[in-house]
């Protein structure tokens, strides 16, 4: 038997619903619920750090439903729960709730993307592994860390009710102090003594969804600036604690209360995310129809190093060296919030972008080209109709095609030469023109007036 | 002061930086360069945002327990907010018990580092210009006549729009660290840009012997850096020494 024995983290697993930062045993990280997000953060939210999510879109409350997914994971991974709002019952009563099959379209894509997976573009493209655009989680990891939630169920009453019989979740309505001018200050005080009263044994999540929401009193930016920083520096103390506030739209657009609003409120947390929606802006909405909103990072969480553990783990930022766009920049994220849930995905030009690394390798099976039409040889594309497709056209030039030919019959362009030969014959005369530097253009046509060439 | 900078002690250097590049690295250079060097003055974190247990831990990666410091009072880390009045109270907030406090604990002593982290969020959360000002300029006196260096840390909120408190105290300051992010974005290369500006007090003066062993640096010439878990590459603009 070896006397060596793995370096594991003391406190691995003793806390629910948490695990260890891939960079750090040290820090331990708490899911918000939804996976992207997590990614984003470098893994999760680590305990004793605050999250704030600005939201500046008024038709919409996309800050709101990611302080939802934030309570109903700490309420399923068996986490304490303090919700502070000015009419907290209700906000739980809308919250979402599990998904009973873990290997439904909530952890891939969605049935109308699944369906591209049956067109075949070309040849070049077959092998490819499918295109991503968001990080998903693995089963193992959801039973522990976090779990699926989709947005067309609700939570059962009998849940809510439990959790706070057992003092699981507390809610604390900030209409219910005596005086509005001191809610803030009332507010610091109550996450105090709860914060000191609680055992270290279950991590607590505090929940913010409407920070300086007309519930809250009126209050002034330097009132809300230094509550931010209290709140911040009574989690920093409790290392099993996190923070997660939303803004209004009010109070989430740059010019509140004067020049570089959304930098101070950036400076007073460890992480900003901004979610700019786009229903206030209808050319926005066209312009990326398959999104809802721009994801902006302000600030991300490096509870005990001088570098986010984000910049390292992210697969969406893409800043990390294992990344295929390693030393360049960031990437642009979006989100989207479908029928069943919210994704942070990122945004790109059709053909580029992405979180995984697209190479294209020589097929093994072979297709025939002639001139710029493509042959279709195997007969997978009848019966579907031509206009939802993504039609790809490659162009070849002659002399090429036929060089490859005679000098290699096996190559895989004539692979099947008497199919090629037939489909040479019948598609025309081919081109006699002599050019120095054989041409070969690929376009990429969709439904879409969008057309690259290279 | 730490490498490359190497700037004097008994300075008062001001840093700048933005959101996008926070200026830690910086501070937390500069006090573990000064630990290392000193061993019995006292330095003095006025602490408006760091956590102490961050402070330790990045510490200790670079070698430097901070705990028995704490302990023999060499190392004294203030939680600034702490010390202030709460929130919404009519009180006026008044940077004198800080202050008092500062002067009390370097009573006597000569050497040492104060480190303010940071003076905007003061500005922010209610503190006047004019208090701040003579916050400050209190401190650089003190900091005169016991030969202590003082560095005071400045958010930027918008980078071509200097407000009237960074002028002011542009005009007090030895030396100005100016910490950018870079105008292209952020990039896993390279984590920001630092340029070193000499202030009023040395413009001119080049017979100082502290003015003139610093190497300036203008935003043009800017020394780009790379940020690792508990460490700062520096390098030139332009080489791919720092990126390869």
């Amino acid at each position: 038997m070896s006397s060596f024995k793995r370096k594991s983290a003391k406190h691995s697993g003793t806390l629910p619903g948490t695990r260890p930062s891939p960079g750090s045993v040290a820090t331990l990280l708490t899911s918000t619920g939804i996976p992207s997000l997590d990614d984003v953060l470098g893994g999760g939210l680590p305990l004793s750090c605050s999250l704030l999510v600005a939201a500046p879109d008024p038709h919409s409350s996309y800050g709101e439903l990611v302080q939802k997914y934030f309570i109903v994971q700490g309420l399923v991974s068996s986490q304490d729960v303090l919700l502070i709002d000015d009419n907290p019952l209700d906000f739980v009563k809308g919250c979402m709730w599990t998904t009973s099959d873990l290997n439904c379209k909530v952890f891939g894509e969605e049935e109308e993307e699944r369906s591209d997976e049956r067109i075949k573009i070309a040849w070049r493209y077959e092998s490819m592994k499918q295109f991503q655009t968001t990080v998903g989680q693995s089963i193992a990891n959801t039973e522990n860390f976090c779990r699926a939630f989709d947005l067309t169920s609700r939570i059962p009453d009998s849940v809510i009710q439990r959790a706070l019989y057992s003092k699981q979740l507390e809610v604390c309505d900030v209409t219910s102090f005596q005086s509005t001018a001191l809610v803030l200050s009332e507010v610091v005080s109550r996450i105090e003594q709860i914060l000191a009263s609680r055992s270290k044994t279950t991590p607590l999540r505090i929940c913010l969804p409407a920070l300086g929401s007309p519930g809250w009193g009126d209050s002034s930016s330097e009132d809300l600036l230094h509550f931010l920083r209290r709140t911040r520096m009574l989690v920093r103390r409790h290392t099993n604690a996190c923070l997660s506030i939303s803004l209004p739209p009010h109070l989430s657009v740059e010019d509140w209360s004067g020049r570089g609003w959304i930098e101070k409120i950036g400076w007073s947390t460890d992480a900003l995310i901004t979610l700019a929606a786009f229903t206030a802006n209808p050319s926005m909405t066209s312009l990326f129809p398959s999104h809802h909103g721009l994801v902006h990072i302000h600030t991300l969480p490096a509870p005990f190093t001088f570098l986010p553990p984000s910049d390292k783990f992210s697969l969406l930022r893409g800043l990390s060296a294992a990344a295929d766009s390693s030393g360049s920049g960031e990437n642009n994220l979006a989100f989207k919030c479908t029928r069943k849930r919210f994704i942070i995905e990122t945004m790109h030009l059709d053909l580029e972008g992405g979180i995984s690394e697209r190479r294209t390798n020589p097929s093994s099976t072979a297709r025939e080209f002639t001139g710029t039409k493509l042959i279709e040889t195997s007969g997978e594309r009848a019966g579907v109709p031509k206009a939802g497709l993504a039609n790809v056209e490659v162009e070849l030039e002659e002399e090429k095609v036929r060089a490859e030919q005679s000098t290699n019959p096996t190559a895989p362009v004539s692979g099947k030469g008497s199919t090629q030969g037939q489909a040479m014959t019948e598609t025309g005369v081919p081109s006699r023109r002599k050019v120095n530097k054989p041409k070969k253009k690929v376009g990429f046509q969709t439904d879409r007036p969008d057309v690259y060439d290279f | 002061m730490f490498s490359p900078f190497d700037l004097p002690d008994g300075i008062f250097l001001l840093i700048t930086d933005e959101l996008a590049a926070p200026a830690d690295f910086a501070l937390i250079s500069s006090l573990i360069s000064h630990l290392k060097c000193f061993n019995k003055t006292k330095i003095i974190y006025l602490s408006i945002l760091e956590s102490w247990n961050r402070l330790q831990s990045l510490c200790t990666k670079s070698g430097i327990n901070l705990s028995p410091r704490s302990v023999s009072e060499t190392l004294h880390f203030i939680d600034v907010l702490s010390h202030l009045p709460r929130l919404n109270t009519n009180e006026a907030p008044s940077l004198r018990i800080i202050y008092d406090l500062v002067a009390g604990i370097l009573e006597g002593r000569q050497g040492g580092m104060i480190i303010l982290d940071d003076i905007s969020s003061l500005e922010w959360t209610g503190h006047s210009l004019e208090d701040l000002s003579r916050f400050c300029r209190a401190l650089r006196v003190l900091c005169l006549k016991t030969k202590t260096t003082l560095i005071v840390r400045h958010h930027i909120l918008a980078p071509n729009e200097p407000d009237e408190l960074l002028r002011r105290l542009q005009q007090i300051c030895s030396y100005h660290m100016d910490v950018r992010p870079l105008s292209s974005g952020r990039s896993g290369a390279v984590s920001g840009e630092i340029a070193l500006h000499a202030g009023p007090s040395l413009l001119g003066s080049d017979s100082r012997p502290e003015s003139v062993q610093v190497k300036l640096l203008s935003r043009q010439r800017a020394l780009q850096y790379r940020l690792t878990d508990s460490d700062v590459v520096f390098f030139e603009r332009g080489s791919s020494r720092g990126v390869l």
